[in-house]
Protein backbone atom coordinates (compact mmCIF):
# COMPACT_ATOMS: atom_id res chain seq x y z
CA UNK A 1 0.00 0.00 0.00
CA UNK A 2 2.72 2.56 0.78
CA UNK A 3 5.11 1.23 -2.05
CA UNK A 4 1.62 2.30 -4.41
CA UNK A 5 0.87 5.60 -2.77
CA UNK A 6 4.77 6.99 -2.73
CA UNK A 7 4.35 5.56 -6.66
CA UNK A 8 1.15 7.52 -6.89
CA UNK A 9 3.15 10.77 -5.27
CA UNK A 10 6.22 10.63 -7.68
CA UNK A 11 3.89 10.38 -10.53
CA UNK A 12 1.57 13.16 -9.74
CA UNK A 13 4.85 15.16 -8.65
CA UNK A 14 6.19 14.26 -12.42
CA UNK A 15 3.32 14.95 -14.45
CA UNK A 16 2.46 18.01 -12.57
CA UNK A 17 5.71 20.01 -13.36
CA UNK A 18 5.75 18.54 -17.33
CA UNK A 19 4.93 21.35 -18.62
CA UNK A 20 8.09 23.03 -18.76
CA UNK A 21 11.52 21.29 -18.68
CA UNK A 22 15.10 21.65 -18.96
CA UNK A 23 17.84 19.71 -19.19
CA UNK A 24 19.56 19.47 -15.77
CA UNK A 25 21.77 16.34 -16.85
CA UNK A 26 25.21 18.04 -17.91
CA UNK A 27 26.65 15.00 -19.83
CA UNK A 28 27.81 15.80 -22.91
CA UNK A 29 25.56 15.08 -26.07
CA UNK A 30 28.21 14.76 -28.79
CA UNK A 31 30.62 12.96 -26.32
CA UNK A 32 32.52 9.89 -27.32
CA UNK A 33 32.39 6.86 -24.90
CA UNK A 34 34.26 8.35 -21.72
CA UNK A 35 36.77 7.01 -19.86
CA UNK A 36 37.23 8.17 -16.30
CA UNK A 37 38.67 7.21 -12.81
CA UNK A 38 41.06 7.46 -10.14
CA UNK A 39 43.88 5.45 -8.07
CA UNK A 40 44.58 6.39 -4.65
CA UNK A 41 47.58 5.65 -2.22
CA UNK A 42 47.39 7.08 1.65
CA UNK A 43 50.52 6.97 4.39
CA UNK A 44 48.23 8.00 7.88
CA UNK A 45 50.28 8.44 11.14
CA UNK A 46 47.99 8.65 14.50
CA UNK A 47 49.54 10.58 16.88
CA UNK A 48 48.57 8.15 19.24
CA UNK A 49 50.38 5.49 17.62
CA UNK A 50 47.17 3.63 16.97
CA UNK A 51 44.07 4.04 14.72
CA UNK A 52 41.46 6.18 16.54
CA UNK A 53 39.61 8.69 14.73
CA UNK A 54 36.75 6.25 13.28
CA UNK A 55 35.44 7.83 9.94
CA UNK A 56 35.58 6.51 6.26
CA UNK A 57 38.93 5.27 4.68
CA UNK A 58 42.58 5.85 5.55
CA UNK A 59 41.85 3.53 8.45
CA UNK A 60 45.04 1.88 8.73
CA UNK A 61 47.81 3.35 11.04
CA UNK A 62 51.36 4.00 10.50
CA UNK A 63 50.96 1.59 7.05
CA UNK A 64 51.65 3.13 3.31
CA UNK A 65 48.42 1.51 2.15
CA UNK A 66 46.07 1.90 -0.90
CA UNK A 67 42.71 3.21 -1.29
CA UNK A 68 41.16 1.46 -4.51
CA UNK A 69 40.92 1.65 -8.23
CA UNK A 70 38.45 3.54 -9.63
CA UNK A 71 37.18 2.75 -13.34
CA UNK A 72 34.24 4.30 -14.71
CA UNK A 73 32.29 4.51 -18.47
CA UNK A 74 29.62 6.40 -19.66
CA UNK A 75 28.09 7.34 -22.53
CA UNK A 76 25.87 9.69 -24.20
CA UNK A 77 23.74 9.05 -27.77
CA UNK A 78 20.56 11.28 -28.46
CA UNK A 79 18.48 11.29 -25.39
CA UNK A 80 19.83 8.28 -23.41
CA UNK A 81 22.86 7.73 -21.11
CA UNK A 82 24.15 5.11 -19.02
CA UNK A 83 27.13 5.15 -16.01
CA UNK A 84 29.32 2.36 -15.22
CA UNK A 85 32.01 2.92 -12.72
CA UNK A 86 33.69 -0.34 -10.84
CA UNK A 87 35.55 0.37 -7.86
CA UNK A 88 38.29 -2.37 -6.67
CA UNK A 89 40.82 -2.41 -3.11
CA UNK A 90 40.20 -1.38 0.99
CA UNK A 91 37.93 2.18 -0.05
CA UNK A 92 35.96 -0.14 -2.40
CA UNK A 93 35.62 -2.78 0.52
CA UNK A 94 34.42 -0.13 2.94
CA UNK A 95 32.02 1.84 0.57
CA UNK A 96 30.47 -1.16 -0.64
CA UNK A 97 30.13 -3.33 2.62
CA UNK A 98 29.02 -6.53 1.35
CA UNK A 99 31.57 -8.56 0.26
CA UNK A 100 32.27 -8.54 -3.81
CA UNK A 101 30.85 -5.81 -4.22
CA UNK A 102 32.74 -3.92 -6.79
CA UNK A 103 29.85 -1.07 -8.28
CA UNK A 104 30.00 3.00 -7.19
CA UNK A 105 27.26 3.86 -9.78
CA UNK A 106 25.33 1.38 -12.57
CA UNK A 107 22.70 3.43 -14.12
CA UNK A 108 20.91 4.50 -17.25
CA UNK A 109 18.58 7.82 -17.77
CA UNK A 110 16.47 9.05 -20.19
CA UNK A 111 15.81 12.92 -21.04
CA UNK A 112 12.26 12.71 -21.58
CA UNK A 113 12.02 16.43 -22.65
CA UNK A 114 14.79 18.78 -22.44
CA UNK A 115 14.22 19.96 -18.81
CA UNK A 116 12.79 16.49 -17.35
CA UNK A 117 14.90 13.22 -16.75
CA UNK A 118 14.61 9.61 -15.59
CA UNK A 119 17.06 7.97 -13.97
CA UNK A 120 17.25 4.12 -12.61
CA UNK A 121 19.98 1.93 -11.28
CA UNK A 122 22.53 2.23 -8.81
CA UNK A 123 23.74 5.60 -7.69
CA UNK A 124 26.11 7.80 -5.46
CA UNK A 125 23.43 9.30 -3.04
CA UNK A 126 22.45 12.73 -3.26
CA UNK A 127 22.82 12.98 0.19
CA UNK A 128 25.58 14.94 1.66
CA UNK A 129 28.73 16.64 0.83
CA UNK A 130 31.64 14.46 0.86
CA UNK A 131 31.82 11.52 -1.53
CA UNK A 132 33.41 8.21 -2.20
CA UNK A 133 35.74 8.75 -4.86
CA UNK A 134 38.94 10.93 -3.81
CA UNK A 135 38.39 13.32 -6.46
CA UNK A 136 35.04 14.56 -5.58
CA UNK A 137 36.60 15.43 -1.89
CA UNK A 138 39.17 18.24 -0.75
CA UNK A 139 39.86 16.45 2.66
CA UNK A 140 41.42 13.06 2.30
CA UNK A 141 39.78 11.56 5.85
CA UNK A 142 35.92 11.89 5.37
CA UNK A 143 33.79 13.96 7.81
CA UNK A 144 31.31 12.33 10.57
CA UNK A 145 28.26 13.46 8.36
CA UNK A 146 29.19 12.16 5.80
CA UNK A 147 30.55 8.64 7.06
CA UNK A 148 27.12 7.68 9.51
CA UNK A 149 24.54 8.90 6.12
CA UNK A 150 24.46 6.96 3.34
CA UNK A 151 26.88 5.98 0.09
CA UNK A 152 24.80 4.61 -2.42
CA UNK A 153 21.01 4.33 -3.20
CA UNK A 154 19.45 2.33 -5.65
CA UNK A 155 15.90 3.07 -7.00
CA UNK A 156 14.27 5.02 -9.87
CA UNK A 157 14.32 9.21 -9.66
CA UNK A 158 13.20 12.08 -11.89
CA UNK A 159 14.53 15.21 -12.56
CA UNK A 160 12.38 18.22 -13.84
CA UNK A 161 14.58 21.98 -14.07
CA UNK A 162 12.30 24.90 -13.79
CA UNK A 163 14.70 27.02 -14.95
CA UNK A 164 18.76 27.05 -14.72
CA UNK A 165 18.21 28.33 -11.48
CA UNK A 166 15.73 25.94 -9.79
CA UNK A 167 15.68 22.04 -10.46
CA UNK A 168 13.22 18.97 -8.31
CA UNK A 169 14.52 15.65 -7.85
CA UNK A 170 12.11 13.11 -6.60
CA UNK A 171 12.30 9.11 -6.55
CA UNK A 172 11.88 6.36 -5.01
CA UNK A 173 14.97 4.05 -4.02
CA UNK A 174 15.15 0.41 -1.85
CA UNK A 175 15.08 0.36 1.69
CA UNK A 176 18.21 0.19 2.76
CA UNK A 177 21.07 2.41 1.89
CA UNK A 178 24.33 0.56 0.08
CA UNK A 179 22.94 -2.09 -0.94
CA UNK A 180 21.98 -3.58 -5.02
CA UNK A 181 18.81 -4.95 -3.72
CA UNK A 182 16.30 -4.35 -1.32
CA UNK A 183 15.56 -6.41 2.02
CA UNK A 184 11.97 -6.10 1.48
CA UNK A 185 10.35 -3.43 -0.91
CA UNK A 186 11.28 -0.02 -2.56
CA UNK A 187 9.96 2.21 0.40
CA UNK A 188 12.25 4.88 0.69
CA UNK A 189 11.63 8.52 -0.87
CA UNK A 190 14.02 10.76 -2.01
CA UNK A 191 13.87 14.46 -2.80
CA UNK A 192 16.28 16.83 -3.64
CA UNK A 193 15.62 20.93 -4.68
CA UNK A 194 18.25 22.90 -6.33
CA UNK A 195 18.60 26.20 -6.16
CA UNK A 196 21.37 28.54 -7.70
CA UNK A 197 20.54 32.10 -6.09
CA UNK A 198 23.23 33.70 -7.35
CA UNK A 199 26.24 32.59 -10.12
CA UNK A 200 28.55 30.15 -8.24
CA UNK A 201 26.54 29.40 -5.25
CA UNK A 202 24.29 26.48 -5.53
CA UNK A 203 22.45 24.63 -2.52
CA UNK A 204 20.78 21.80 -2.24
CA UNK A 205 17.87 20.55 0.49
CA UNK A 206 17.81 17.15 0.21
CA UNK A 207 15.20 14.47 2.58
CA UNK A 208 15.65 10.77 2.46
CA UNK A 209 12.73 8.88 4.77
CA UNK A 210 11.53 5.44 4.87
CA UNK A 211 10.17 3.41 7.27
CA UNK A 212 13.56 0.75 7.51
CA UNK A 213 15.93 3.49 6.34
CA UNK A 214 14.98 6.22 8.72
CA UNK A 215 15.21 10.26 7.86
CA UNK A 216 17.64 12.38 6.88
CA UNK A 217 17.25 15.94 6.43
CA UNK A 218 20.15 17.30 5.09
CA UNK A 219 21.51 20.67 3.28
CA UNK A 220 24.47 21.00 1.74
CA UNK A 221 25.99 23.88 -0.48
CA UNK A 222 28.99 25.75 -2.05
CA UNK A 223 29.93 28.86 -2.54
CA UNK A 224 33.14 29.99 -5.33
CA UNK A 225 32.81 33.78 -4.30
CA UNK A 226 36.16 34.68 -5.99
CA UNK A 227 38.08 32.42 -8.45
CA UNK A 228 40.51 31.59 -5.43
CA UNK A 229 38.08 31.48 -2.03
CA UNK A 230 34.91 28.93 -1.74
CA UNK A 231 33.25 28.08 0.95
CA UNK A 232 31.01 25.17 1.50
CA UNK A 233 28.28 24.31 4.03
CA UNK A 234 26.81 20.58 5.34
CA UNK A 235 24.42 20.32 7.63
CA UNK A 236 22.27 17.53 8.51
CA UNK A 237 20.13 15.12 10.85
CA UNK A 238 19.69 11.82 10.83
CA UNK A 239 16.70 9.69 13.03
CA UNK A 240 16.55 5.84 12.38
CA UNK A 241 12.89 4.71 12.70
CA UNK A 242 12.62 3.02 15.78
CA UNK A 243 14.34 3.15 19.51
CA UNK A 244 15.94 6.72 18.67
CA UNK A 245 19.37 7.37 17.89
CA UNK A 246 20.83 8.94 14.71
CA UNK A 247 22.80 12.02 14.55
CA UNK A 248 23.01 15.85 13.88
CA UNK A 249 25.93 18.03 12.81
CA UNK A 250 26.96 20.58 11.09
CA UNK A 251 30.49 21.10 8.81
CA UNK A 252 32.15 24.09 7.14
CA UNK A 253 34.48 23.80 4.04
CA UNK A 254 36.59 27.09 3.31
CA UNK A 255 39.20 26.90 1.03
CA UNK A 256 42.04 29.26 -0.68
CA UNK A 257 43.55 28.72 -3.57
CA UNK A 258 46.95 30.33 -2.90
CA UNK A 259 49.04 29.80 -6.31
CA UNK A 260 48.43 27.70 -9.39
CA UNK A 261 49.18 24.45 -7.72
CA UNK A 262 47.97 24.97 -4.21
CA UNK A 263 45.22 25.11 -2.49
CA UNK A 264 44.54 25.34 1.52
CA UNK A 265 41.28 24.09 2.88
CA UNK A 266 40.11 23.86 6.56
CA UNK A 267 37.30 20.98 7.33
CA UNK A 268 35.79 22.75 11.16
CA UNK A 269 32.50 19.69 11.83
CA UNK A 270 30.61 19.74 15.30
CA UNK A 271 28.91 16.36 14.98
CA UNK A 272 25.98 15.18 18.14
CA UNK A 273 25.46 11.52 18.50
CA UNK A 274 21.23 11.50 19.48
CA UNK A 275 20.88 9.17 22.57
CA UNK A 276 19.21 6.07 22.05
CA UNK A 277 15.93 3.69 23.77
CA UNK A 278 16.44 0.41 25.50
CA UNK A 279 17.02 -2.47 23.05
CA UNK A 280 18.38 0.28 20.34
CA UNK A 281 20.81 -1.44 18.45
CA UNK A 282 21.99 1.53 16.55
CA UNK A 283 25.81 2.51 15.93
CA UNK A 284 27.18 4.92 14.57
CA UNK A 285 31.11 6.23 14.12
CA UNK A 286 32.30 9.24 16.31
CA UNK A 287 31.07 9.76 19.87
CA UNK A 288 28.76 7.28 22.17
CA UNK A 289 25.15 8.27 22.27
CA UNK A 290 24.55 11.70 23.60
CA UNK A 291 28.24 12.97 22.97
CA UNK A 292 29.35 15.16 20.39
CA UNK A 293 32.33 15.89 18.61
CA UNK A 294 34.46 18.92 17.16
CA UNK A 295 36.83 17.87 14.47
CA UNK A 296 39.47 20.29 12.17
CA UNK A 297 41.03 19.12 9.27
CA UNK A 298 43.37 21.18 7.85
CA UNK A 299 44.13 19.88 4.31
CA UNK A 300 46.49 20.99 1.06
CA UNK A 301 45.71 20.04 -2.18
CA UNK A 302 48.73 20.30 -3.85
CA UNK A 303 48.57 20.13 -7.81
CA UNK A 304 50.97 18.63 -10.67
CA UNK A 305 48.51 17.42 -13.77
CA UNK A 306 46.47 14.61 -12.94
CA UNK A 307 47.83 13.97 -9.45
CA UNK A 308 47.36 15.39 -6.30
CA UNK A 309 49.26 15.14 -2.92
CA UNK A 310 47.19 15.82 -0.10
CA UNK A 311 48.76 16.57 3.50
CA UNK A 312 46.49 16.66 6.10
CA UNK A 313 46.53 16.56 10.02
CA UNK A 314 43.23 16.80 11.65
CA UNK A 315 42.27 16.63 15.96
CA UNK A 316 39.13 15.88 16.84
CA UNK A 317 37.57 16.39 20.49
CA UNK A 318 34.52 14.90 22.34
CA UNK A 319 33.20 17.00 24.98
CA UNK A 320 33.18 14.72 27.60
CA UNK A 321 34.77 11.32 28.97
CA UNK A 322 32.13 9.12 29.26
CA UNK A 323 31.43 9.48 25.37
CA UNK A 324 34.90 9.12 23.95
CA UNK A 325 36.14 5.91 22.41
CA UNK A 326 39.37 7.61 22.05
CA UNK A 327 42.48 6.15 23.99
CA UNK A 328 46.00 8.02 24.37
CA UNK A 329 49.35 6.52 23.34
CA UNK A 330 49.25 4.45 27.15
CA UNK A 331 45.70 2.97 25.68
CA UNK A 332 44.25 5.18 28.67
CA UNK A 333 40.94 7.04 27.36
CA UNK A 334 40.80 10.57 26.29
CA UNK A 335 39.10 13.03 24.80
CA UNK A 336 40.94 13.99 21.97
CA UNK A 337 42.61 12.42 18.92
CA UNK A 338 44.94 13.52 16.11
CA UNK A 339 46.63 12.06 13.00
CA UNK A 340 48.64 13.37 9.99
CA UNK A 341 47.99 12.44 6.98
CA UNK A 342 49.69 11.99 3.07
CA UNK A 343 47.90 10.77 0.35
CA UNK A 344 48.25 10.73 -3.69
CA UNK A 345 45.30 11.33 -5.70
CA UNK A 346 45.63 10.38 -9.63
CA UNK A 347 42.53 11.59 -11.67
CA UNK A 348 42.15 10.37 -15.60
CA UNK B 1 57.23 14.92 -37.16
CA UNK B 2 55.07 15.14 -39.37
CA UNK B 3 52.57 15.38 -36.86
CA UNK B 4 53.96 17.64 -34.87
CA UNK B 5 54.36 19.57 -38.05
CA UNK B 6 50.74 19.39 -38.68
CA UNK B 7 50.12 20.56 -34.96
CA UNK B 8 52.02 23.04 -34.82
CA UNK B 9 50.31 24.65 -37.90
CA UNK B 10 46.81 23.66 -36.81
CA UNK B 11 47.33 26.02 -33.42
CA UNK B 12 48.84 28.92 -36.24
CA UNK B 13 45.64 29.23 -37.50
CA UNK B 14 44.65 31.48 -34.57
CA UNK B 15 45.77 35.35 -34.34
CA UNK B 16 45.62 38.13 -32.18
CA UNK B 17 43.56 40.91 -32.95
CA UNK B 18 43.66 44.64 -31.80
CA UNK B 19 42.51 43.64 -28.29
CA UNK B 20 45.34 41.12 -27.89
CA UNK B 21 42.52 38.30 -27.94
CA UNK B 22 42.78 35.71 -29.61
CA UNK B 23 41.11 34.96 -33.36
CA UNK B 24 40.03 32.92 -36.12
CA UNK B 25 39.34 35.68 -38.74
CA UNK B 26 38.71 35.00 -42.13
CA UNK B 27 37.46 37.09 -45.47
CA UNK B 28 35.57 35.10 -48.00
CA UNK B 29 34.77 36.92 -51.96
CA UNK B 30 31.62 35.09 -53.31
CA UNK B 31 31.02 36.81 -56.50
CA UNK B 32 27.38 36.67 -57.96
CA UNK B 33 25.70 36.75 -54.22
CA UNK B 34 24.25 39.26 -52.24
CA UNK B 35 24.33 40.18 -48.55
CA UNK B 36 20.66 38.78 -48.27
CA UNK B 37 22.07 35.71 -49.66
CA UNK B 38 24.46 35.16 -47.38
CA UNK B 39 22.21 36.37 -44.46
CA UNK B 40 19.55 34.04 -44.64
CA UNK B 41 22.02 30.63 -45.60
CA UNK B 42 23.73 32.00 -42.25
CA UNK B 43 20.60 32.05 -40.42
CA UNK B 44 19.88 28.41 -41.81
CA UNK B 45 23.71 27.09 -41.49
CA UNK B 46 23.78 27.87 -37.61
CA UNK B 47 20.05 26.23 -37.43
CA UNK B 48 21.14 22.77 -39.13
CA UNK B 49 24.87 22.68 -37.67
CA UNK B 50 25.20 24.24 -34.14
CA UNK B 51 21.59 24.18 -32.79
CA UNK B 52 23.01 24.78 -29.46
CA UNK B 53 24.44 27.83 -30.34
CA UNK B 54 22.72 30.94 -29.07
CA UNK B 55 22.30 34.19 -31.54
CA UNK B 56 22.41 37.70 -29.78
CA UNK B 57 20.38 40.28 -31.74
CA UNK B 58 23.58 42.51 -33.55
CA UNK B 59 23.46 46.29 -33.67
CA UNK B 60 24.77 45.45 -37.20
CA UNK B 61 22.31 44.67 -39.69
CA UNK B 62 23.99 42.85 -42.02
CA UNK B 63 25.56 40.40 -39.36
CA UNK B 64 25.05 37.63 -37.17
CA UNK B 65 26.52 37.36 -33.61
CA UNK B 66 26.34 34.98 -31.06
CA UNK B 67 27.71 32.53 -28.60
CA UNK B 68 28.70 28.65 -28.56
CA UNK B 69 31.19 26.04 -26.72
CA UNK B 70 33.08 23.09 -27.34
CA UNK B 71 34.39 19.97 -25.63
CA UNK B 72 38.41 19.89 -24.46
CA UNK B 73 38.81 16.18 -24.75
CA UNK B 74 42.46 13.86 -24.08
CA UNK B 75 43.09 10.78 -24.23
CA UNK B 76 43.07 7.64 -26.67
CA UNK B 77 40.68 7.61 -29.60
CA UNK B 78 38.48 5.17 -28.40
CA UNK B 79 37.79 6.34 -25.10
CA UNK B 80 37.93 10.06 -24.34
CA UNK B 81 38.21 12.33 -21.25
CA UNK B 82 36.52 15.58 -20.77
CA UNK B 83 39.13 18.06 -19.62
CA UNK B 84 36.14 21.14 -19.82
CA UNK B 85 34.92 23.22 -22.15
CA UNK B 86 35.37 27.06 -24.24
CA UNK B 87 32.84 29.34 -24.80
CA UNK B 88 33.47 31.12 -27.68
CA UNK B 89 31.70 34.36 -29.51
CA UNK B 90 31.12 34.23 -33.24
CA UNK B 91 30.96 37.55 -35.61
CA UNK B 92 29.38 36.69 -39.50
CA UNK B 93 29.17 40.12 -41.56
CA UNK B 94 28.09 40.70 -45.24
CA UNK B 95 28.44 42.90 -48.25
CA UNK B 96 27.24 42.53 -51.86
CA UNK B 97 29.59 39.48 -53.03
CA UNK B 98 31.90 38.77 -49.75
CA UNK B 99 31.50 37.83 -46.50
CA UNK B 100 33.72 38.01 -43.51
CA UNK B 101 33.46 35.61 -39.71
CA UNK B 102 35.30 35.47 -36.64
CA UNK B 103 35.25 33.22 -33.70
CA UNK B 104 36.84 34.86 -30.59
CA UNK B 105 36.23 35.22 -26.71
CA UNK B 106 37.60 31.57 -25.89
CA UNK B 107 37.13 31.46 -22.40
CA UNK B 108 38.21 27.80 -20.99
CA UNK B 109 36.30 25.96 -17.86
CA UNK B 110 37.37 22.92 -16.51
CA UNK B 111 34.98 20.38 -15.35
CA UNK B 112 34.99 17.66 -13.14
CA UNK B 113 33.12 14.16 -12.23
CA UNK B 114 30.43 14.24 -10.13
CA UNK B 115 29.17 12.15 -7.51
CA UNK B 116 26.75 10.42 -10.60
CA UNK B 117 30.03 9.79 -12.99
CA UNK B 118 28.55 13.10 -14.97
CA UNK B 119 31.22 15.67 -16.24
CA UNK B 120 30.42 18.61 -15.65
CA UNK B 121 31.75 22.40 -15.25
CA UNK B 122 33.66 23.24 -11.94
CA UNK B 123 31.61 26.69 -11.30
CA UNK B 124 33.21 30.30 -10.75
CA UNK B 125 36.60 28.48 -12.65
CA UNK B 126 37.25 30.56 -15.88
CA UNK B 127 40.09 30.95 -17.61
CA UNK B 128 40.52 33.17 -21.19
CA UNK B 129 42.61 31.59 -23.97
CA UNK B 130 45.20 34.75 -23.45
CA UNK B 131 46.01 33.94 -19.78
CA UNK B 132 46.25 30.56 -20.54
CA UNK B 133 49.85 30.43 -19.81
CA UNK B 134 49.85 31.57 -16.07
CA UNK B 135 46.67 29.62 -15.39
CA UNK B 136 47.43 25.65 -17.48
CA UNK B 137 49.75 23.72 -17.75
CA UNK B 138 52.29 23.95 -21.17
CA UNK B 139 50.43 20.96 -22.31
CA UNK B 140 47.10 21.00 -21.94
CA UNK B 141 47.45 24.91 -23.53
CA UNK B 142 48.92 23.63 -26.77
CA UNK B 143 46.59 20.91 -26.67
CA UNK B 144 43.36 22.80 -26.57
CA UNK B 145 44.36 25.51 -28.61
CA UNK B 146 44.78 23.16 -31.21
CA UNK B 147 41.38 21.62 -30.76
CA UNK B 148 39.87 25.29 -30.62
CA UNK B 149 41.87 25.73 -33.84
CA UNK B 150 40.55 22.98 -35.60
CA UNK B 151 36.91 23.78 -34.44
CA UNK B 152 37.22 27.26 -36.01
CA UNK B 153 38.61 25.92 -39.32
CA UNK B 154 36.00 23.57 -39.25
CA UNK B 155 33.04 26.16 -38.55
CA UNK B 156 34.22 28.43 -41.10
CA UNK B 157 34.34 25.19 -43.60
CA UNK B 158 31.14 24.24 -42.95
CA UNK B 159 30.14 27.63 -43.72
CA UNK B 160 31.40 28.25 -46.59
CA UNK B 161 29.82 24.84 -48.56
CA UNK B 162 26.32 26.45 -47.04
CA UNK B 163 27.13 30.03 -48.84
CA UNK B 164 27.80 27.91 -51.84
CA UNK B 165 24.34 25.97 -51.81
CA UNK B 166 21.57 26.64 -54.38
CA UNK B 167 19.15 26.32 -51.73
CA UNK B 168 19.19 26.92 -48.51
CA UNK B 169 16.07 24.76 -48.04
CA UNK B 170 17.28 21.32 -46.89
CA UNK B 171 18.27 18.54 -49.44
CA UNK B 172 15.34 16.27 -49.39
CA UNK B 173 16.69 12.35 -50.01
CA UNK B 174 15.24 11.02 -53.48
CA UNK B 175 12.56 7.63 -53.43
CA UNK B 176 14.58 4.37 -53.61
CA UNK B 177 14.51 3.70 -57.05
CA UNK B 178 11.84 0.66 -57.65
CA UNK B 179 13.39 -2.27 -59.92
CA UNK B 180 10.35 -4.07 -61.42
CA UNK B 181 11.53 -7.54 -62.87
CA UNK B 182 8.54 -7.87 -65.15
CA UNK B 183 9.75 -5.46 -68.14
CA UNK B 184 13.52 -6.67 -68.90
Amino acid sequence: MKKKFLLLLLAASAFSYASKAQDTVKTTADAPLVLYGSVDTYYKDDLSGHANIPTSFASDNNSISIGMIDLGLKKTVGNASFVGELSFGPRNDQSVPTSGYHIQNLYVSYNLTSKLSATAGYMSTFIGYEVISPTGNFNYSTSYLFTNGPFQNAGFKLTYAFSDKVSLMAGIFNDEWNAYTSVHDVSTFGAQLTITPVKNWTAYLNVATGPTSGTEFDLTTAYQITTAFKLGLNAATFSPSHYGGGFSGVALYPQLAVSKVVTLGLREEYFKAKTVDAGSNYVLAGPLPGGSVLGSTLTANIKTGPLTFIPEVRLDKVNKQEYSEFTNSSLAPTTSASQFVLAAVYAF
Amino acid sequence: MLAVKSAVAQKDLLSIDEHNKYIYYQVVQQPGLTADTFQNRTAYFLKINYPKNKVNKSEIPESITGTGKLLMLTGISAAKHIDGEVTYTFNIEYKDQKYRYWLTDFVFTPYYVDRYGNSVPQPGIDVTLENGAAKLEKGQLNNYSIQISNYSKQFGDRLKQYMLMVSSAPIKNDKKKVITTKDW
